[in-house]
C-alpha cells in the first residue's frame, strides 16, 4: 500500500514523550508482599471495626495503601475494606472521624471514595459515598478533589 | 428539586469546580496548534484522572479532565422504556443543536446520553462560575423536563384511550 | 485601604502584565497577538502604544526596569525585545522590536529577564528553556537551549539574584534549577547553596510535585537561597536545599503564579481568583491568610456577609430553588463572586517595596482586571465554601 506510511504513528519514536509508568513513583514493594499486606491490613481492620474504633480502622485502612500497577488484588480489597469502613459509620459521626484523619489521610480517602463511585458493584450505596464526600469537601476543601484528580498513583 | 438529588448535585459541583482549572496550553505534540488536551489525548502527563460521581446505577456523571479542556458526560436517570425513548430523542434534539448551547459535544462518550467539552476558551469567555452554575442547572432541568413529558405522554394516552373507549361504549 | 481595582478591558482576559520602573506604565497581554501598553493618568488606564509583531496569542510579558527594554513571548513560537527608539522619518520616540533567534519549534510560555538584564530566558513547550543573550554584531538575540531532563512543556522560570541560575517549573510534575551561565555574559558565579562549579545545564536540584500537578509557577526567594513552587495539586512546595523541602497542600484551588514578598513570606494566588498568604521558614509553612477580605462589604456589589463566597443572589436562588422546589429563572445573571477578581488570577508580581521587603504586589486576572494589594493586609480565609450550595 502506497499511504501506509502516512498511517505510522511517529510520536512513539519521540524520546522525550512521557510514558504512563513514568508519570509517578512506583511502589517499592513488590506486589504479592502488597497483596499479603492488604489481606493482614483487612483482619486488623476489621477487629478494630468491631471495637467500634472507626477513627483507628479508617487511618489503618488509609496507610501503605495499594497503587500502580500489577497489585489489582490488592485494590479490590483495599477497596472493599475502605467501603466496608464507609458504609458502617453513622452519617452523624463521619465530621468527628474526618477531623481526626490527616490531610494525607483526607486525601486517600477522597480516592477511595470516587473509586467507589467508579466502581459499579451492588455493594456500594451511592448516597452514603455521597454524603461522605460532602462532609469531606467541608474539611478538606476542593484541594482535596484537585489532587484526586493529578495523583496518578490511583488505588 | 427533591432533597435526594441535593447531595447529587453538590458533589457534580464540586468536582466540577476542582476540574475548571484551565488554562491556555499550545500543543507540544503539534507545531502551533492549541487543541484541547482531553479530546487530542496525545500528552499523556497533562491529562489528569478521570472521576466518576454516581447516585446509582443508572446516575452518574463522568468527568474527565485536562489541563486546557474538560469533558463532562451524563448518564440520566431513565426507568423504564418510555424514559428512554424520550431521553434519546430529548438529547439527540440537542445535540443536533450544539452550535448553540456553546459547551454542548455534538457526540456523548460511550456509556452516556450527553456530553460536554469545555475548554479554556469557555472559562475565560464567560465566568467560570457561571459554566458550572449552566451545567448544574441542565442536571436539574433535564430530570424535570424528561419527567413531564412522561406525564404528558400517559395524560395523552389517557384521554385518547378514554375518547376512543367512549366511542366504543357508546 | 482596599486594594486599587483598574477594570481594564471588561472581561477580556489579561494573560500577563509587567509594570516600568515608575509604575506609570504597564505593558498588558489582553489574550491577543497584540501587547498593549498603558499609561496611567489619575485612576485611569489609556492604551498608548501596540506592539505588533507576534502572530498567535502573547503568553507572557516582562518590562525590564534599568534598561527599560520589554521582552514578549508568544505561541508562534517567537519572542521579541522591544526598546524605545526615535523613528529615522519623524524623530518620535517609538517601541521597535529586536529579532530573537529561539530555535524552539513549539509555543514560548513564559519569558523573564535576569536580573542584571543582559540575559533572557524563554520557557517554551518544545521541552526546553531557550537562554537568550545580545549579540552586538547581528543586533539580534542570540539563544542557548537547556533541554535534558525537561520531559514536557515548561510553564514557569525565575531567575536566582546571581543572575546564573534558574530554576524551571513544567508539566512533567517536576520543579528543578538549571545553571544558565553563559560564558560571553557572566562572570564567573560565587558558590551558592544551590552549588558551586555551575557550567551551563548543570542541573542544581530536581523537586517533584506532591501529588503529581504540573508546576505552575516557580520563584527564589529574594536572597536566593531557598527556591517555592506552586503546582496543580493545590500545593505550595518550598524547597530549601541545604535543609529540606516543606509543603502546604492547600485547602482552595490551585495556585497559577506566587511571589516572594519576603524571605518569610509568599503570595500565591491562582484559581481561587485571590491571593493567598503564606508564611514560615526552614522549620515548616503554613497559609496564614488572604489579601481580599470577601467578607467585608464591597463597592459596586451588595454583598452581604455570612454566605460564603458566592453572593446572595444566587445563593438564594438555589436556596429558593432547593427549599421550595422552584425553578431559579434567571439564575446566573447577577451572579457574581466575592472576590475582588471575578476569574482566575494569571499573574502576581511583587509592585511596590519599602525597607527591603514587597509592600504591594499587583495582580492581573482573566476577568480583565488588574489589582495592586497591600501586601500587609492580610485577613483571615473564610472557611465556609459556599461555593458549594446548590
Amino acid at each position: 500500500m502506497e499511504g501506509a506510511f502516512r498511517k505510522i504513528d511517529v510520536d512513539i519514536y519521540d524520546e522525550d514523550v512521557l510514558q504512563e509508568h513514568e508519570l509517578y513513583e512506583p511502589d517499592s514493594r513488590d506486589p504479592a508482599a502488597v497483596l499479603d499486606d492488604a489481606r493482614a491490613k483487612q483482619t486488623s481492620v476489621r477487629s478494630a471495626l468491631n471495637k467500634g474504633d472507626t477513627v483507628s480502622a479508617l487511618s489503618l485502612a488509609l496507610s501503605d495503601y495499594p497503587f500502580g500497577l500489577n497489585v489489582d488484588d490488592a485494590k479490590v480489597i483495599a477497596l472493599q475494606v475502605v467501603l466496608s469502613i464507609l458504609n458502617t459509620t453513622k452519617s452523624t459521626d463521619i465530621p468527628n472521624v474526618l477531623k481526626a484523619l490527616t490531610p494525607e489521610q483526607h486525601d486517600v480517602l477522597m480516592k477511595y471514595i470516587y473509586k467507589g463511585m467508579a466502581s459499579s458493584g451492588s455493594d456500594v450505596n451511592g448516597n452514603i459515598l455521597l454524603d461522605w464526600h460532602e462532609k469531606l469537601t467541608e474539611i478538606a476543601g476542593l484541594g482535596c478533589i484537585v489532587r484526586t484528580m493529578t495523583d496518578r498513583k490511583t488505588v | 428539586m427533591s432533597n435526594a438529588l441535593r447531595p447529587y448535585l453538590a458533589t457534580v459541583r464540586a468536582t466540577l469546580t476542582a476540574a475548571l482549572t484551565l488554562e491556555n496550553f499550545s500543543s507540544q505534540v503539534v507545531e502551533r496548534h492549541n487543541k484541547p488536551e482531553v479530546e487530542a489525548a496525545k500528552s499523556l502527563e497533562v491529562l489528569l484522572n478521570p472521576l466518576v460521581i454516581s447516585r446509582n446505577e443508572n446516575e452518574r456523571v463522568l468527568i474527565e479532565s485536562s489541563v486546557n479542556s474538560v469533558r463532562l458526560s451524563i448518564k440520566i436517570k431513565q426507568a423504564d422504556e418510555i424514559e428512554r425513548i424520550l431521553c434519546h430523542k430529548f438529547t439527540r434534539f440537542m445535540m443536533q443543536r450544539a452550535e448553540s448551547f456553546v459547551v454542548l459535544r455534538r457526540k456523548p462518550v460511550a456509556g452516556y446520553d450527553i456530553s460536554f467539552l469545555i475548554t479554556n476558551t469557555h472559562t475565560e469567555t464567560m465566568l467560570k462560575h457561571k459554566v458550572v452554575d449552566f451545567i448544574i442547572e441542565f442536571m436539574k432541568e433535564v430530570d424535570r423536563e424528561i419527567s413531564e413529558m412522561k406525564l404528558s405522554l400517559n395524560a395523552r394516552a389517557r384521554v385518547v384511550a378514554e375518547s376512543y373507549l367512549t366511542a366504543v361504549r357508546d | 485601604m482596599a486594594p486599587e481595582t483598574f477594570n481594564l478591558s471588561q472581561g477580556t482576559p489579561l494573560l500577563a502584565h509587567s509594570f516600568n520602573a515608575d509604575r506609570s506604565q504597564v505593558a498588558v497581554s489582553f489574550n491577543s497577538k497584540d501587547a498593549q501598553i498603558l499609561t496611567r493618568s489619575g485612576s485611569s488606564w489609556t492604551p498608548t502604544e501596540l506592539l505588533a509583531e507576534h502572530d498567535k496569542v502573547i503568553t507572557s510579558i516582562d518590562w525590564a526596569p534599568q534598561s527599560n527594554r520589554i521582552v514578549t513571548a508568544s505561541q508562534d513560537r517567537n519572542a521579541y525585545v522591544w526598546q524605545e527608539t526615535p523613528d529615522p522619518e519623524t524623530g518620535k520616540i517609538v517601541w521597535k522590536p529586536t529579532l530573537v533567534l529561539l530555535r524552539i519549534n513549539r509555543a514560548a510560555t513564559y519569558v523573564r529577564w535576569s536580573p542584571n538584564e543582559d540575559k533572557f530566558a524563554v520557557a517554551s513547550g518544545a521541552r526546553a528553556i531557550a537562554v537568550c543573550s545580545f549579540d552586538p554584531e547581528n543586533n539580534w538575540w542570540v539563544s542557548k537551549h537547556l533541554k535534558k531532563p525537561i520531559r514536557s512543556t515548561v510553564l514557569a522560570i525565575d531567575w536566582h539574584p546571581n543572575n546564573v541560575l534558574i530554576a524551571a517549573g513544567s508539566a512533567d510534575m517536576k520543579a528543578r534549577v538549571f545553571s544558565a551561565y553563559i560564558k560571553e555574559v557572566d562572570a564567573k558565579p560565587p558558590p551558592t547553596v544551590w552549588g558551586s562549579k555551575l557550567p551551563f545545564n548543570t542541573i542544581c536540584g530536581e523537586y517533584t510535585s506532591p501529588s503529581g500537578g504540573w508546576v505552575h509557577a516557580v520563584a527564589f526567594s529574594p536572597s536566593g537561597d531557598a527556591m517555592a513552587f506552586a503546582s496543580h495539586d493545590s500545593s505550595i512546595t518550598v524547597v530549601y536545599p541545604s535543609s529540606g523541602v516543606c509543603t502546604v497542600k492547600m485547602v482552595s484551588l490551585p495556585a497559577m503564579t506566587l511571589t516572594w514578598t519576603s524571605e518569610q513570606s509568599i503570595i500565591a494566588a491562582g484559581h481561587d481568583c485571590q491571593p493567598y498568604v503564606f508564611s514560615g521558614n526552614e522549620g515548616g509553612w503554613e497559609g496564614v491568610g488572604t489579601l481580599d477580605d470577601v467578607t467585608g462589604p464591597k463597592a459596586g456589589g451588595a454583598a452581604r456577609p455570612g454566605v460564603g463566597k458566592l453572593n446572595s443572589a444566587a445563593f438564594n436562588t438555589f436556596r429558593s430553588a432547593d427549599s421550595r422546589g422552584q425553578s431559579s429563572s434567571g439564575a446566573g445573571s447577577e451572579v457574581q463572586l466575592l472576590t475582588t477578581h471575578q476569574n482566575s488570577i494569571t499573574s502576581v508580581r511583587p509592585y511596590e517595596f519599602s525597607g527591603g521587603v514587597v509592600s504591594k504586589v499587583s495582580t492581573s486576572g482573566l476577568d480583565g482586571r488588574l489589582v495592586i494589594w497591600d501586601a500587609n493586609e492580610v485577613s483571615a480565609v473564610s472557611t465556609k465554601l459556599g461555593g458549594l450550595s446548590v
